[in-house]
């Protein structure tokens, strides 16, 4: 306790203590701050990154969802518009058979009633004839007062009848 | 009354029997650098512990934040990433300074009021600089760097060259020692005038309360900050800073 080192000198042994007490000092501070504070910088720098590149791929995924989605959207709208063309034409190609096959009919219908009313009048001018045949040999064999065989006289009635229903 | 200031103390001295440097003292100035260093790595230990990715503690924020201000302190002083490498020694540096230079305010002798310890960093400096010179540009180089402008500039240049070291030792040691000395002198002299302004009062009461330096509490506290918290917070930065800067600019020159 007594003895003192004078106020401003060189001591060669503190000197070469201190020196070595410096790069001490140097080797604990690396050590005990700057390797783990370095350490969990570098950590907590490779999140950051690694939540950049996350949100990247998180990004470029969504776009091609987004994209797939309007091409599939596109796709569908495509296939409704082909199916209601198909739909069209379908339902006008059956409308024209309808169409088509109800005028058969009509021009069917039509022509079997011709068919039915020309047999009608053949009928009906037969019938006529037949009467007209049997009225006219009545008036003929009243006009003649006698009897006038039917058999004998057909050639001469018929001529007649067919004179009448010519120009009826 | 007489004021003395001493230097530091020799506790006791190991025998080595080595020729010119003698025995081993074991000095004040030793044995609170050991306590500075312990304090340091204790701290550094201390505000290490737990280290987590998310959500950090207090400790750690104040970890991360020295080694941010050491990272950012050599980046702005070299202008690069080219002196990274010397970030923990440029802390290491400012830090046992620092420490150093405030432990007084304990009442342990400062390491740094020994020209032994300036002189130990200002050598390690001066090599590291000489180092990076010859490397930048070889030893022919460095030594053809000592005779320009012109030859007969070559004593000048070499005296330059070391005083750089002197300089940054005797800058560092001589501040802290002011310190010391002024302090000592204003307890001296308050005591003085303190033993003198009660010593008016008659009586006993007089002379028992001129025996006791009262204006010695409150004062010289106010002037320490001055003295030992500004000034030795100031010697640290700029022992840093000037180690930084001679490096980086021994690879330009």
């Amino acid at each position: 306790m007594n003895e003192t080192q004078s106020l401003v000198t060189l001591v060669p042994w503190t000197f070469i203590a201190q020196i070595l007490n410096l790069f001490i000092q140097l080797f604990l501070i690396k050590k005990f701050l700057f390797k783990p504070i370095n350490n969990i910088l570098k950590k907590r720098q490779e999140l950051a990154d690694k939540e950049i590149r996350d949100a990247k791929t998180a990004k470029e995924e969504a776009i091609e969802m987004k994209n797939s989605y309007e091409s599939s959207i596109s796709e569908a709208r495509d296939e409704a518009a082909r199916i209601m063309k198909s739909a069209e034409k379908e339902a006008s190609a059956k409308a024209e058979a309808i169409v088509s096959e109800a005028k058969d009919e009509a021009a069917g219908i039509k022509q079997r009633a011709e068919a039915d009313i020309a047999q009608e009048r053949k009928k009906a001018l037969n019938e006529v004839k037949d009467e007209i045949g049997g009225l006219a040999m009545d008036i003929a064999g009243k006009v003649v007062e006698k009897e006038i065989r039917e058999e004998d006289h057909k050639k001469l009635i018929e001529d007649f009848i067919r004179g009448v229903g010519e120009a009826s | 009354m007489n004021v003395e200031i001493n230097g530091a103390r020799v506790f006791f001295r190991i025998h080595t029997g080595i020729p010119f440097l003698g025995d081993f003292p074991v000095t004040e100035t030793l044995v609170v650098s050991w306590i500075v260093m312990i304090i340091i790595t204790g701290l550094c230990i201390f505000l290490t512990r737990n280290l987590k990715v998310e959500n950090i503690s207090k400790r750690q924020a104040v970890a991360e934040w020295i080694v941010e201000l050491a990272n950012n302190f050599v980046v702005n002083n070299t202008g690069g990433h080219k002196y990274d490498k010397l970030i923990p020694f440029i802390a290491a540096l400012f830090g046992t300074s620092l420490i150093s230079n405030l432990i007084s305010l304990v009442g342990l002798r400062s390491p740094t009021a020994d020209l032994s310890t300036e002189a130990a960093w200002a050598i390690v400096v001066f090599i590291m600089i000489t180092a990076e010179k010859i490397k930048s540009s070889g030893i022919g180089g460095y030594l053809k760097s000592f005779t320009t402008p012109i030859f007969v500039m070559t004593p000048f240049n070499i005296l330059s060259e070391l005083a750089t070291p002197v300089s940054m030792a005797c800058r560092h040691f001589g501040n802290i020692l002011s310190g010391i000395v002024i302090n000592a002198l204003i307890y001296a002299a308050l005591a003085i005038v303190s033993n003198r302004l009660f010593g008016l009062i008659p009586g006993a009461v007089g002379r028992v309360l001129s025996q006791i330096p009262i204006l010695d509490v409150g004062l010289p506290a106010v002037l320490s900050v001055y003295f030992d918290w500004f000034t030795g917070v100031m010697q640290a930065f700029i022992f840093s800073t000037l180690t930084i800067m001679f490096i980086a600019n021994a690879s330009e020159g």
